[in-house]
């Protein structure tokens, strides 16, 4: 399947690539994970091999200090002076670990282990069966040159360099493999959502440039409400194109900053409305001054848009929409069914929607918020379930 | 005749003090075991090397005084069979304790060697 990549398409792959992203993290945290598990049971393996190799002379040395024991036992105490060998230092330990005599640099025994490093020293520790001068443990100690470590930590860090590297490529087109479809299912949906955009602009501009043209004055009263209804299906589809070509194409292209008459453009957008309203049988409160602000217009109206349609939608019937503007600040209020305290902080959530029996893809406030965050304005919501919500913007 | 009796008194005296002056290991081990051909510390070297530790050798001691039997014995055969088993002791539990510490600290390898 061949499809084109174009900067629509780009905007929705950004899941894509979190998902990439949080897909490689988990990766690398396990490769790092498995390497050390690798790197640790290969320096335990090499290291007992090391002292398998050192078992074999240490067991000769203690064999040798063994008989020396023997004979400095039976010529006790006329002879008193313990053996020693330049080859090794060796301690003597009774059955109860006490210790009866010891040349060792380091005294920290480990009886329960017959060979092990400790401080940079090996010990050996032979259990004898004949306990010569009361002698049951027979530490023989040498020093451990280290010299093997330098060999396994250069094999450690070069077979672990490549082994993460080649866990990180094969990771990388795992990855690509298994979001292949994912990105093929996103960027199909994203073209066809395009196409469809496009397609309803054709029908609904020539649906509602006919409503306008039509003269309602000879028409019958059953025929003009029916005109009106039509009027408001069409204008709450239109709505939903916009939201849909803003999201697809629109906030794409190059944003033309101009300094923008609010008053002006929220009397232009009431005026819009006006058949949605008349439908509920609400009342409209404007306290408008005049206030300006300097963004893009197709933005603006926007948010505008939004806010009026929600404050409509959500609306009771004989209810009152209500917009206050200031210099500064412009609070957008309906006395309708309000929303639950708890849900407020998710309701700029894209695809997010409180309330089934009202149509749309719960996509007007995430771009009322994306919109208003790129022009630093703050919303603040107040709102009572059965009383209504009051939407307050200060810039 | 006071004469007499105060001589009797003094030598009294003197058998008593010595007597006294003589450790219990002395008085319980020494006496028979001169006769022995083996020495006290050639039989402690017995003791150690099959014993190994102070409390281990000391309640070997401890049990062989006891109850002393050619089984238990850490002596050879030839020893035994020349000279016998010695006869149960007489002395008590803490007595024999007593003795053993001399025993031990008279004869330990530990702080002898060098």
């Amino acid at each position: 399947m061949l499809v084109s990549k174009n900067k629509a398409t780009n905007s929705w792959l950004k899941s894509e690539k979190k998902s990439l992203l949080r897909f490689l993290t988990l990766y690398v945290a396990m490769v790092l994970f498995a390497i050390m598990l690798l790197s640790l049971y290969y320096y335990q393996s090499q290291e007992k091999l090391m002292l398998a190799e050192q078992r074999a002379t240490l067991t000769k040395y203690a064999y040798i200090q063994t008989k020396r024991l023997k004979v400095l036992h039976h010529f006790f105490d006329e002879r008193t002076e313990y053996p020693r060998d330049p080859r090794f230092r060796s301690a003597i330990y009774d059955l109860e670990y006490t210790k009866i005599f010891s040349l060792l640099e380091n005294e920290d025994i480990r009886f329960d282990e017959e060979i092990y490093i400790s401080e940079g020293y090996i010990h050996f520790v032979k259990s004898l069966d004949d306990f010569y001068l009361g002698t049951k443990y027979l530490i023989i100690e040498v020093e451990d040159s280290g010299a093997w470590r330098g060999e396994i930590w250069k094999n450690i860090i070069g077979y672990g360099l490549f082994g993460f590297f080649f866990f990180m490529l094969f990771g990388l087109y795992l990855a690509k493999l298994f979001l292949k479809p994912m990105r093929d299912s996103i960027v199909l949906l994203d073209r066809f959502i395009k196409d469809t955009t496009h397609e309803l602009n054709t029908p609904l501009s020539a649906i509602l440039a006919n409503i306008e043209m039509m003269d309602k004055d000879v028409m019958v009263e059953k025929n003009r409400t029916k005109l009106s209804r039509i009027n408001i299906a069409a204008k709450t589809v239109s709505i939903l194109y916009q939201d849909l070509t803003y999201l697809t194409l629109e906030q794409e292209k190059d944003t033309h900053e101009e300094k923008i008459n609010i008053k002006a453009l929220i009397y232009d957008r009431a005026e819009y409305f006006t058949i949605l309203g008349e439908s509920k049988q609400l009342e409209c409160s404007l306290d408008l001054e005049e206030a300006s602000i300097i963004g893009d217009r197709r933005k603006l109206t926007r948010v505008i848009d939004n806010l009026i349609s929600n404050a409509i939608k959500y609306n009771k019937r004989k209810g009152t929409v209500g917009i206050k503007l200031r210099e500064g600040s412009l609070v957008i209020w309906d006395t309708g069914i309000g929303i639950n305290e708890e849900k407020i902080p998710f309701m700029f959530d894209r695809y997010m929607r409180f309330n089934q029996s009202e149509g749309g893809f719960g996509l007007g406030l995430s771009i009322v918020k994306k919109i208003l965050d790129d022009y630093h304005i703050s919303i603040e919501v107040e709102s009572e379930e059965g009383k209504g919500t009051r939407m307050i913007l200060k810039w | 005749m006071v004469k007499k009796l105060s001589f009797s008194l003094v030598l009294l005296i003197m058998v008593f003090s010595q007597v006294q002056a003589k450790d219990a290991y002395e008085r319980h081990c020494v006496g028979c075991h001169k006769e022995l051909p083996t020495s006290l510390q050639r039989m402690f070297m017995h003791y150690l090397v099959v014993y190994s530790g102070e409390k281990n050798v000391k309640a070997g001691l401890k049990h062989y005084l006891k109850y002393p039997l050619k089984e238990i014995s850490v002596m050879s055969d030839l020893f035994i069979d020349s000279y016998g088993i010695k006869k149960k002791t007489l002395l008590s539990d803490s007595q024999i304790d007593e003795v053993l510490d001399i025993y031990w600290n008279k004869f330990k390898v530990i702080d002898k060697l060098k």
